[in-house]
């Protein structure tokens, strides 16, 4: 469900902007696919949480999987489920740009393999990774203060304080490509190694009873 | 009775069982120490019932020998390996009383997933299916299916594949009487060359299905013994006559039945030989109280 709303919402949003200007499309399309991308991670989570209430966590640890197993398989269907909204989305999108007599021209190639698809991954892995604790380390709550309800807000946080970031830099003396790729690396390598980091040290900062329900 | 000194189950060790050893062990949650200096040593196939008030911890006892919680002190030895050991949990089914079943998906898929966990086989699936007789709900999802449905759908699990040692967190929880005496059945079936350890807070059942008991208070080991070894502080005869008299010297009503106090079950046989000789029809004679509800006082 998570996925069909994220494809079909990414894919409005991103054949609105395509029937329009192709200069507006080429500046905000990338910069709305990584929000898409890493709302996908919301159904890795969804289930995680759930799986967690209903005791099939415990269930998995009884017969032998370890949390960081848990953890990183949860990890991967997220990537997975964010690749499904990315081929989705670009593929909409990109193909009624082209179909509207639009070409693919370089700064849009480049934010798109830069930033937004990177970008997309990077920070579902983010949302995933600190929901999955978040969740573990809390009671399991609905609404808007729950696992679920702060997941979109995690994703967010990364592309938006990237393009905070870059924004501060061009305000200021303007920004190269060079330049732009290099925020963004740096961006996404150290989300990423925030990500690896709290995969690797799970058996330290994450007690394994964190992952039984609390019913 | 055993308090918390090492205590073993009492039939000979099978060779095709492994057993289980608790050595001093202490576990809780997030550093609060619920078990503390458990030490029991299972040998001999049969149902061990474990009992115990709320809060006194079963399921964390359940929990530390499955490995899901590490004992913050003492060791749980499974067959030779520690508890935590892949080869150890190989040995082992485990069912909470939590029913697991995985949101979205259906019963026959979420038999299919635990049975990748378990490595076991579609063959394996549809024998349980209808062992079960879940065949009927195999396409249900947990959101269509009662308590009891879900709890069958639970159990399932632990029959997708034989192993050693069966660790069951109140597996009749929830079930109606008939489907709660067909799992006890299957259960009874297991416990002839495999260890079976078994929670209720059902007293009676606990009777009928085991043969050695296991009670914990407030995470200390108070006894373990076999069932037949524990007696009652009192022993109360019940009788339900076929044209009950409205009192009957020495005995007093209770609902139904005449009751009488007896020092022991040894003088049952006299005092109802005493009753027939008075002319006395006897429709069913039960010993009133449970033995095992003196150990929640």
């Amino acid at each position: 469900m998570v996925l069909v709303v994220g494809m079909v919402w990414s894919s409005i949003l991103g054949v609105l902007t395509a029937i329009g200007s192709a200069s507006g499309f080429a500046a905000s399309f990338p910069l709305i696919v990584p929000i898409f991308g890493s709302m996908a991670a919301v159904g890795a989570l969804t289930v995680f949480t759930s799986d967690r209430t209903k005791g099939v966590l415990e269930y998995l640890m009884a017969y032998g999987v370890s949390p960081r197993r848990l953890f990183a398989n949860f990890l991967m269907a997220a990537l997975a489920a964010i690749s499904i909204v990315l081929v989705g989305a670009i593929g909409v999108s990109v193909g009624i740009y082209l179909a509207g007599g639009h070409t693919v021209s370089m700064s849009l190639l480049l934010l798109l393999v830069g930033y937004a698809i990177p970008m997309s991954y990077v920070s579902g892995a983010f949302a995933t990774t600190v929901g999955m604790y978040w969740s573990a380390l809390s009671s399991p709550r609905e609404g808007i203060g729950s696992t679920i309800g702060l997941a979109p807000l995690f994703g967010v946080l990364p592309p938006v304080a990237t393009l905070v970031l870059i924004g501060v830099f061009g305000a200021t003396a303007g920004i190269t490509t060079d330049e732009f790729l290099l925020v963004t690396g740096s961006a996404l390598a150290l989300i990423g190694v925030v990500v690896l980091y709290l995969l690797a040290n799970l058996g330290h900062l994450l007690r394994r009873e964190r992952l039984l329900s609390n019913s | 009775m055993a308090s918390s000194s090492a205590v073993t189950g009492e039939r000979e060790a099978s060779p095709g069982v492994s057993p289980i050893s608790c050595r001093s062990v202490c576990a809780g949650y997030l550093g609060t120490e619920v078990l503390k200096d458990i030490t029991f040593e299972i040998t001999a196939p049969s149902v061990y019932v474990v009992l115990g008030p709320n809060g006194a911890g079963k399921t964390t006892l359940f929990r530390t020998l499955a490995g899901i919680l590490v004992p913050s002190g003492g060791k749980v030895v499974i067959g030779g390996t520690e508890g935590d050991d892949q080869s150890a949990r190989d040995r082992m089914h485990y069912l909470s009383h939590l029913d697991g079943l995985p949101e979205g998906l259906t019963v026959r898929e979420a038999l299919d997933f635990y049975a990748r966990a378990q490595q076991a086989t579609v063959t394996d699936i549809e024998r349980v299916l209808d062992q079960l007789g879940l065949r009927d709900l195999s396409h249900r999802y947990p959101g269509q299916l009662s308590a009891g449905q879900r709890k069958r759908v639970s159990i399932a699990r632990i029959f997708l594949q034989e192993r050693e040692i069966y660790l069951l967190d109140e597996p009749t929880a929830n079930l109606d009487p008939k489907v709660a005496k067909e799992i006890r059945a299957l259960i009874l079936e297991l416990s002839h060359d495999k260890i079976v350890l078994y929670s209720s807070h059902n007293l009676y059942e606990a009777r009928e299905i085991g043969r050695h008991v296991i009670v914990i208070k407030e995470g200390r080991l108070a006894v373990f013994d076999r069932i037949e070894n524990l007696r009652a502080s009192k022993f109360r005869l019940g009788v339900r006559l076929v044209n009950p008299p409205d009192s009957l010297d020495g005995w007093t009503k209770e609902g139904e039945y005449l009751v009488r106090e007896l020092a022991g079950p040894q003088e049952v046989q006299g005092v109802l030989h005493e009753l027939d000789v008075r002319g006395v029809r006897i429709r069913e004679a039960r010993e009133m109280d449970n033995p095992l509800e003196d150990i929640f006082d």
